[in-house]
């Protein structure tokens, strides 16, 4: 196997909503307009990130935050998709370059820390909801979706 | 008609969300009571609370659950964007010279649990009648424009209290974004009871918020000041409190109160009536297909919009300035219909309208 490349990873802060809940972290884009939910793992890894620990301190950081080993390859795939949602300050080089999807999946397989992830929130679309438009409080991603017209994160109207 | 055996969909919400508003929740909902009240909660602005009753739960991992739980995500982030415009808003304001009072919205949401259970978009905000134009202009900054700022240079629902009295007894929240000032405890019950009856309660997230506030006020709350010396307004306030209790299990601290705190049985049925459709699109005005001056020259679909505008019985009676006793009150919904009537003929301006 190749070694891994080291980098030194930055999260960005300037333009993002955070609410950290006690098993993930909720992200708000608020130049992109895009909410994001990160799990317990890809959370620790994204607050080491202040440019001054490699991938290998930040593995062994969260590795003492959680108890229990982190690989660094955990960091990279962390890396990889905190770069793709623009919460870094640099997109990180290829992440797991040098290894190969089954080393990965080995190596993810026999941990016992849960796979960083970071998802994306949408809200539902109207289809999805009780009547043809969302009602005021409902959260919604576009004014065309509430009975209101007026989309601010949750539809606007009606007394709320 | 016993208001607890029947099993309406109004009923369905009501279950949902019973002690939904405390701290430790299980869901008394099956699968397909929970399926089918999703839907009803997302709409109406409950699906927090909603995922906060199921979370310790098996519906948690259903897909209706995961909705709901996205919803709980977006509004935590909502609520988050919208603490630091309210932070922006006071302090425009008070740069200009004028203290406000942030009245519903974030000023109840700040009781729950979670901030993501109980959404809100205005920001509605009491001035003194002197400050209003002023704070008008201030609220109109461009800076500002983000913020959707509801002045009110006095409220209906208040009206009963002389509005220096509630400045007097209004309070700073330390922790709050830019120390917000809010009503007093007590101001802030009676606001919330008669906010819910003056919309129908066809918001089941309105009677959370009261059976929230009955449950977290101090020892000292004095319930002489909730409820005021206007003996129709007593009566107001404390049916919903009955209410609260009665559909959705809020506890009451003070005994006399709780022996007083009943809601007539045709108050429940209307309210749980409304639950049925807890949507705002249902409701007066917003269900009302056109102006009744418009059918003066166009008349065509008259009789279709006249049935929608029969009066709810509990708005009726708000607006009248009735009381909610057992007798059926279709007394009150024509007296309402008259009052409407004669706008038609003789308009007068909304502002002038104590409950617009």
């Amino acid at each position: 196997m190749k070694p891994v490349r080291s980098t030194k990873p930055r999260a960005r802060k300037e333009g993002l909503v955070v609410q950290t809940l006690p098993d993930e972290t909720l992200v708000y884009d608020l130049d992109r307009d895009l909410a994001h939910c990160l799990n317990q793992t890809a959370s620790l890894i994204w607050n080491r990130c202040d440019g001054s620990s490699t991938t290998r301190q930040i593995a062994r950081a969260v590795s003492d935050d959680l108890n229990h080993p982190v690989d660094e390859r955990f960091v990279w795939i962390a890396l990889d998709q905190l770069g793709r949602n623009h919460l870094l300050m640099d997109r990180p080089p290829a992440p797991i370059s040098g290894m190969n999807r089954r080393e990965v999946m080995k190596a993810l397989a026999i941990s016992a820390v849960a796979v960083p992830v970071v998802a994306s929130i949408v809200a539902p679309t109207p289809a999805q909801a009780a009547t043809g438009c969302l009602g005021a409080g409902a959260p919604c991603s576009s004014s065309s979706q509430c009975c209101s017209g007026v989309c601010d994160g949750s539809c606007i109207g009606g007394g709320a | 008609m016993n208001v607890r055996s029947a099993n309406t969909a109004g009923h369905l919400v009501a279950k949902a969300l019973r002690g939904s508003w405390r701290f430790s929740t299980t869901s008394p909902l099956t699968p397909a009571d929970f399926e089918a009240t999703t839907p009803l909660l997302y709409d109406s602005g409950a699906a927090g609370l909603g995922w906060w009753t199921i979370r310790d739960t098996a519906l948690a991992d259903t897909p209706s659950g995961e909705l709901l739980h996205q919803a709980f995500r977006l509004l935590t982030l909502q609520a988050a964007i919208h603490q630091t415009k309210i932070e922006k808003v006071f302090r425009h304001l008070r740069a200009a010279g004028v203290e406000p009072i942030l009245i519903k919205g974030w000023s109840i949401a700040r009781r729950y649990p979670e901030p993501g259970l109980r959404p809100y978009g205005d920001i509605d905000l009491l001035v003194r009648h002197e400050d209003y134009s002023n704070a008008s202009r201030v609220v109109e900054n461009a800076e500002l424009r983000d913020c959707r700022v509801d002045l009110h240079p006095g409220i209906f629902e208040l009206v009963d209290r002389p509005i220096g009295d509630i400045f007097a007894r209004s309070k700073l929240v330390s922790d709050s974004p830019g120390q917000a000032r809010v009503l007093c405890d007590e101001d802030h019950l009676a606001l919330l009871a008669v906010h819910f009856l003056k919309h129908a309660g066809w918001r089941p997230l309105w009677l959370c918020d009261i059976a929230l506030m009955l449950e977290s006020i101090s020892d000292d709350f004095d319930w002489d000041v909730c409820l005021g010396s206007d003996k129709r307004r007593v009566n107001w306030v404390l049916s919903v409190i009955g209410l609260a209790r009665e559909l959705l299990g809020a506890s009451i601290n003070d005994e006399r109160v709780a022996a007083r705190a009943t809601a007539p049985e045709w108050v429940s049925e209307s309210v749980l009536g409304n639950w049925n459709q807890p949507f705002v699109d249902k409701h007066e005005p917003y269900n009302h297909r056109a102006p009744m001056r418009s059918y003066l020259t166009r008349p065509a679909g008259v009789f279709a919009d006249l049935r929608s505008r029969w009066p709810n019985p509990i708005l009726a009676t708000v607006t009248v300035n009735g009381t909610f006793g057992k007798r059926r009150r279709v007394r009150y919904q024509l007296r309402n219909c008259l009052q409407r009537a004669r706008r038609l003929v003789w308009p007068i301006d909304l502002a002038q309208d104590p409950t617009q």
